[in-house]
């Protein structure tokens, strides 16, 4: 029994929490096994936040149980905060401190800590240890934010839309980073609300809308439960009537877009469907504006899921 | 346990524009007070102790009551009752016409007593003199002495002490309030609105260290500020100081602690750091009148004058003033440190109830 639990960092059970009439997070159950990077997966407003924020200690849920490092959160805050590292979303740090002194005064609070050298080593800021957080690039301060929430050598790294408004190359160095914390046995939990991101960096991953986990799973085997295995996006000149869609789609599934005469459809039996509907495509007067054929990806294990597209 | 308090005082020492305003600005106003003649000579009060009450005792009194640099006190006093007034600062000059004034069958006719505080020099020369002019022309056409002995001039030795070390040491409390209230209020909303306060609550810091390493860190810029305001009054400006300068600290220090609470507790109320710097000023600025900082609050209207006795800044400038003016003990000035005290826990309860990290 005692096994079991020390298996998993973090165990969430029944977790409601309410702002006033706004259900933040609405009845949320998962599991983190040791040593995995799990991502929450979610649009703005989908309740991923608040759920960490819970975890971390900093807020309480209306109901629910959280349990962190084998310790309930509730009843052993310290001793939960002591071996976690936490990046909230949008924190800063001092405006007149230099890196290694934010990371040396971070680790005072802490009764083990890493040597702020070594760290900034780690995330690639070893040149700019005598700088100061408002001299650094967007994605410097990102991995400082990183090296901060490394100070204490946790076991478990909360991190809360680490790359969120960095540029590709940037956010590629972080991934890098989050992979070389991983490969030191180290527990990750991210949120993201970036489809490739959570495809690349999470060994499993929840889908949260609404307040509510609508899955969780591996992503591999969240895209191989949806049978369609390419979509192709049609775009008109006039609208297509029903009959001509079923034509072009045999016997897959269709989705009208939001944007005028666009089309999704969601094709079986692939490649074979998929050369039915060019042929189907050639020989109507149906004029095309725009085709595009994608391999099925997290976006639309998403849409399947919530109805919803993810909104950046 | 002390690394906080060592990382704040690097910053407020590194956020050199704050720094500079926060010791310039009283700095600023001690070089205006000193340049500007502060020291003039004012008007003095006077009481006439009448034994003789014969015609040319009432001829002096009259001709004193018309000398402009001297405001006639109305009494009646006994002799005891004036000669205390004058020992404690409350009667500048008691004038005592003897019983046998201007009797023309004594041999020695008896003199007149002049007394006051050494305090003031000038104006005392002036008062001495016209006392004795005056004493002079009262017995006109009675046989006279020689005027020396005419006039018996009773000199209270005190410690000296003008105007400007009185401003001075209401200075030291107007620039350890300011700095104090505005310097938490605004340093406090800042780290709330960039989350810092609330990624401190992600680590296992305990709450009581966060406050206890802002409040020691500006305790320690206080400390400054104080060595500064003080050795610029005194090195430059000529000021007086006799009190133990501990005690100057110390009590500047307890004042502090007062506004530094008053300072968590508007950043609670304030939204962002310019409202808290909005409301310290506001705080602060009326509390420097009010609490005597420049100018006596005695002749404030109405119920002004108790209310700013109950203003934290009038106890904290009252022991300034008690110790560095008239050289007083820590312990002759318990009722202001008490006072005092009081402010620092209720502040501190009020701060513990309303005080916000997120």
């Amino acid at each position: 029994m005692l096994n079991a639990v020390m298996e998993e960092a973090v165990q969430v059970e029944g977790l409601v929490k309410r702002f006033g009439p706004v259900t933040a997070v609405d009845g949320v159950s998962f599991a983190v096994k040791r040593g995995e990077v799990f991502g929450i997966l979610g649009p703005n407003g989908a309740g991923k936040t608040t759920t960490l924020e819970i975890i971390e200690g900093l807020q309480k849920p209306d109901q629910g149980k959280v349990t962190v490092l084998g310790m309930d959160i509730l009843s052993k805050p310290a001793q939960v905060k002591a071996r976690i590292g936490v990046q909230l979303q949008s924190s800063a740090y001092h405006d007149y401190l230099t890196l290694k002194e934010i990371l040396s005064l971070f680790g005072s609070f802490y009764p083990q800590r890493l040597a702020p050298g070594d760290l900034l080593e780690q995330v690639g800021l070893a040149d700019r240890a005598d700088s100061r957080v408002n001299q650094l690039s967007g994605g410097q301060k990102q991995r400082f934010t990183v090296a901060a929430s490394l100070v204490n050598s946790p076991e478990l790294v909360i991190l809360d839309e680490p790359t969120t408004g960095l540029d590709p190359q940037a956010r590629r160095n972080l991934w890098e980073l989050v992979r070389s914390i991983h490969s030191r046995g180290v527990t990750v939990v991210l949120t993201t609300h970036y489809m490739e991101e959570a495809e690349a960096l999470c060994d499993r991953l929840a889908i949260m809308d609404h307040g509510r986990l609508v899955a969780v799973d591996a992503p591999k085997k969240l895209i191989s439960q949806l049978q369609a295995t390419y979509t192709v996006k049609l775009v008109v000149a006039s609208p297509l009537t029903d009959a001509q869609l079923a034509l072009l789609n045999g016997d897959g599934e269709v989705v009208h877009l939001t944007e005028a005469n666009s089309y999704l459809l969601r094709l079986r039996n692939t490649p074979k469907a998929l050369g039915a509907m060019l042929d189907e495509l050639a020989r109507s007067d149906i004029s095309l504006d725009h085709l595009e054929v994608t391999p099925v990806t997290l976006e639309d294990v998403f849409l399947e899921l919530t109805g919803n597209e993810l909104r950046d | 346990m002390l690394a906080l308090t060592i990382a704040n005082v690097k910053m407020l020492a590194r956020n050199r524009q704050a720094a500079f305003w926060a010791l310039f600005f009283p700095l600023l106003l001690v070089i205006v007070f000193g340049l500007i003649d502060v020291r003039g000579v004012g008007s003095g009060s006077l009481y006439v102790l009448d034994q003789a009450e014969n015609e040319p005792s009432q001829r002096l009194q009259e001709s004193l009551a018309a000398v402009e640099l001297l405001e006639l006190e109305s009494g009646p006093y006994s002799e005891a009752e004036a000669r205390r007034l004058v020992d404690e600062g409350d009667l500048d000059y008691l004038v005592i016409i003897p019983r046998d004034f201007a009797q023309a069958e004594s041999d020695s006719p008896a003199a007149v007593t002049l007394q006051y505080q050494s305090r003031n020099e000038e104006r005392n020369q002036l008062v001495d003199g016209l006392v004795r002019s005056r004493v002079a022309d009262a017995l006109d056409g009675l046989p006279q002495a020689p005027l020396s002995q005419l006039v018996i001039s009773d000199v209270t030795q005190v410690s000296e002490g003008d105007y400007f070390d009185h401003v001075l040491m209401g200075l030291i409390g107007l620039g350890v309030m300011a700095n104090s209230i505005i310097s938490i209020a605004v340093r406090v909303s800042a780290y709330r609105n960039q989350a810092i306060l609330k990624r401190l609550l992600v680590t296992p810091l305990p709450i009581w260290k966060y406050f206890f390493g802002e409040v020691t860190a500006h305790l320690a810029v206080a400390a400054v500020q104080v060595a500064i305001i003080m050795l610029v009054g005194v090195f430059v400006f000529g000021a007086n100081i006799h009190g133990n300068v501990a005690w100057i600290f110390l009590i500047a220090l307890l004042g502090s602690l007062v506004f530094l609470n008053i300072g968590f507790i508007l950043s609670a109320w304030a939204n962002s750091p310019a409202a808290a710097s909005g409301m310290g000023n506001a705080i602060a600025l009326p509390m420097m009148f009010f609490a005597g900082t420049f100018f006596s609050t005695a002749s404030l209207p109405w119920v002004l004058p108790y209310a700013a006795q109950v203003l934290p800044l009038t106890p904290m400038l009252d022991a300034l003033r008690e110790v560095a003016i008239d050289s007083r003990q820590l312990w002759d000035v318990w009722p202001q440190l008490g006072v005092l005290g009081l402010w620092t826990l209720f502040t501190a309860v009020i701060a513990g109830r309303v005080f916000k990290f997120g």
